[in-house]
């Protein structure tokens, strides 16, 4: 059975030019770019002109601001810890309540180790109140750390906005973005719109290169102590050897976005609108989450009442077609999604959320068989929901009740 | 995390979103036993009712003729569900012998489940035990007078230590026991207690303390670092009343008196190389020291003669 892949905002396909680009890498031109021998120089020049390729299509940075990781985990953390520890008479940190773990679960232990930590709370549609942040900011601020748009629902967040007042109240405060869901799918601009921004962080693999290789851009000027020690690579600000092949791959993945930007990015659109629209025609009590907000173009987030996403995600997995859910079921963790809780979606939604997230290799028939079945996926398992009436086609008296009752649980404590 | 169920469970599955003919979908009206377990905040619910064949005389004697579930919840859930009915099917049992059925025995009908969904089996029983509890109510069967254990309250009583899933003191001492639950995780999988915010396993009176409380201390002896753990809790509480001196040279005393002619019938000897606090730091010499086999009784001995005559807290770590 083919495999419709809906699924690209966990990862992606790798490229077939990405591949061909990476593959002299793995193969005759093993050699460490930090050797002094003649041979060397292929890796060595490959992961220079990587680094400059990339500095200039994130808006004519300097390559020396660019750095090599092995994730955008490890950007993150870099990120972070890096600026806490050069930063050291400063307390303050504020960040958003639906970042990714990478950023989530490190301010949280940031407030373990005795640091003030705001989390900015999103509204039901998942947007960020600017005036929230303002008033969030303290003149011990040291960072502030916002994701470029959010992986679950695909919101996109004032970023340049925020940056320009995070550097007009105080310049001494670093400004960070996550924006692994946002390069190669949103134009940025280190020169211009984002001249803001201290650190950026993202990784390849979610944009047709592979698993493996992350960047952070540090702006020159930008205090932020190194998180991995060891050897004297990149400047002295990441040790380890140079993953070259994977550099190589990066670059070229970023090339082909920015290229193929244009004439993907309306196909790609036409295919997520039209999957939303068939299924809220289809589905009665289907929400879609942030569906008012600014979103990436890829992203549908829909929330199904009444049922869990397990059971959609296991029955569309038989179909052949790979998606995601925000349920507990599926998190690794027994809690749901964190970035639902906070934009305050009804339980009975929360666990019965399912992503689909596009990308350039998908297909109008593909979209097609998922309007056929999902629909389909759904009612059975309403068929066996304790709150819904399968006769009438609706929610039970009880199950409505319970949704629109104003003290409806709303996240865990 | 991919999926790992069984051949039995995803059939179970498919057959009930499929609505198959012998499937248990459904809730039976005016229902002699009506249970559920579980909520919608939660991530899964299930609600399961049976009719029973009333016995003219003696309710006891009634027999389960249908079993129906209705369930929220993921893929093992509803397969867990479905095999509960199936087993109740099968049985022919009343509902004083259906209360038997265990978590156990619906993951044994389901060929096994993954550790993270235990609890979907768990939930299965919790139900059937609620509406049997629901049933003897209905037919004035005093099940206490069966011996059997009504523990309802305890689900409402008692103090709260897992907030994300509501769960009390008194439940979560109940299940580390019946479902003979070791460590922080097992309980996570049987009960979900503690697998959201996890603020509760370690606090005071949180998962460690209880599963402490069922099993002591013994239970986490072989998880603990040998030294340190101990080396700070005799900080916590140095000997009483002894000197740093006087101890090491009661320890010495000890060790000239009982443990040295033991060890010298063997050809063997012992060296203290070290005392920190109530830990002792010991060498074997001699024949004692290349019998490799031995040497964990030899502590163990030395250990025990020194809890005896000097402190209860000592441990002896071989050098």
């Amino acid at each position: 059975m083919a495999v419709i892949y809906l699924d690209n905002n966990a990862t992606t396909q790798v490229a077939p030019e990405v591949v061909e680009a990476i593959t002299p890498y793995l193969t005759g031109e093993y050699f460490n770019p930090s050797s002094m021998y003649d041979a060397a120089r292929g890796p060595a020049d490959a992961v220079s002109a990587a680094r400059r390729r990339i500095a200039k299509l994130l808006g004519n940075a300097r390559p020396n601001e660019i750095l090599f990781t092995s994730c955008a985990t490890e950007s993150n953390n870099t990120a972070v810890f890096g600026t806490v520890a050069a930063n050291p008479d400063r307390r303050h940190v504020i960040t958003t309540s639906v970042e990714h773990p990478a950023i989530h679960n490190v301010a949280q232990d940031l407030e373990r180790r005795g640091f003030d930590v705001d989390f900015l709370p999103v509204d039901s549609e998942g947007r960020l109140d600017v005036t929230d942040f303002v008033h969030a900011l303290r003149p011990d601020t040291l960072l502030v750390s916002v994701m470029l748009a959010n992986n679950e629902t695909g919101v996109i967040f004032p970023v340049e906005e925020m940056a320009r007042i995070t550097k007009e109240t105080d310049p001494g405060i670093v400004f960070h973005t996550d924006a692994t869901q946002g390069v190669g799918k949103l134009p940025i601009d280190l020169r211009g719109s984002f001249q803001n921004v201290d650190l950026l962080s993202f990784s390849g693999h979610k944009l047709h290169a592979p698993k493996g290789i992350g960047a952070l851009y540090i702006r020159r000027g930008t205090p932020c102590r190194p998180f991995m020690l060891g050897g004297h690579q990149e400047d002295g600000r990441r040790a380890g050897t140079e993953n070259v092949a994977f550099i190589v791959g990066l670059a070229r993945a970023l090339e082909l976005a920015v290229e193929r930007h244009e004439g993907d990015e309306g196909r790609i659109v036409a295919m997520r609108d039209r999957l939303q629209r068939e299924l809220e025609n289809r589905i009665p009590y289907l929400q879609v989450n942030g569906g008012a907000a600014p979103r990436l173009i890829n992203t549908l987030n829909v929330a199904c009442h009444f049922i869990e996403g397990e059971g959609i995600l296991f029955q569309l997995s038989a179909h052949g077609i790979c998606a995601s859910s925000g349920s507990a079921c599926t998190s690794g963790s027994l809690e749901p999604s964190h970035v639902l809780r906070a934009m305050k979606i009804p339980f009975s939604a929360i666990h019965g959320s399912v992503r689909f997230s596009l990308s350039r290799y998908n297909t109008e028939a593909e979209i097609d068989r998922v309007i056929e079945v999902f629909p389909e996926i759904v009612a059975s398992l309403r068929r066996l929901s304790p709150y819904w009436d399968t006769g009438r086609d609706a929610p039970t008296p009880e199950a409505l009740e319970m949704l629109e009752a104003p003290d409806m649980p709303q996240g865990h404590a | 995390m991919t999926w790992n169920y069984s051949k039995k469970t995803t059939e179970l599955f498919m057959a009930a979103v499929q609505g198959k003919p012998g499937t248990h979908l459904g809730e039976i009206e005016d229902a002699d036993g009506f249970g559920e377990h579980g909520s919608i905040a939660c991530g899964d619910a299930l609600r399961f009712t049976f009719s029973v064949d009333r016995h003219p005389t003696d309710p006891k004697k009634d027999r389960i003729t249908d079993a129906r579930y209705l369930t929220f919840g993921c893929t093992s859930a509803i397969a867990a569900s479905e095999a509960l009915c199936a087993i109740i099917e099968e049985g022919d049992f009343t509902p004083i012998e259906a209360l038997k059925i265990s978590n156990q025995d619906i993951i044994d009908y389901l060929g096994g489940l993954p550790q993270a969904k235990i609890h979907c089996s768990v939930m299965g029983a919790e139900a059937l035990e609620a509406a049997i509890f629901n049933w003897a109510q209905k037919r004035g069967v005093d099940l206490a007078d069966l011996g059997i254990d009504i523990r309802r309250e305890e689900q409402e009583e008692g103090r709260l230590v897992c907030t994300c899933f509501g769960l009390t003191e008194p439940y979560i001492l109940r299940k580390i026991e019946e479902l003979e639950l070791r460590s922080i995780p097992e309980i996570t999988n049987a009960i979900k207690a503690g697998g959201a915010c996890m603020s509760c396993h370690h606090q005071p009176g949180g998962l460690q303390d209880l599963l402490l409380k069922v099993w002591g201390k013994q239970s986490t002896s072989f998880t603990q670092l040998p030294v340190l753990p101990m080396a700070r809790e005799a900080l916590a509480q140095p000997p009483q009343e002894m000197s740093p001196f006087k101890f090491a040279k009661l320890v010495e005393h000890v060790v000239d008196e009982y443990v040295r002619p033991q060890l010298a019938k063997d050809g063997g000897d012992i060296e203290i190389v070290d005392i920190k606090d109530t830990v002792v730091y010991g060498r074997f010499l001699g024949a004692c020291s290349d019998c490799a086999g031995s040497s964990r009784t030899l502590k163990m001995m030395v250990e025990q003669a020194l809890k005896d005559r000097v402190d209860q807290r000592i441990r002896v770590v071989q050098v």
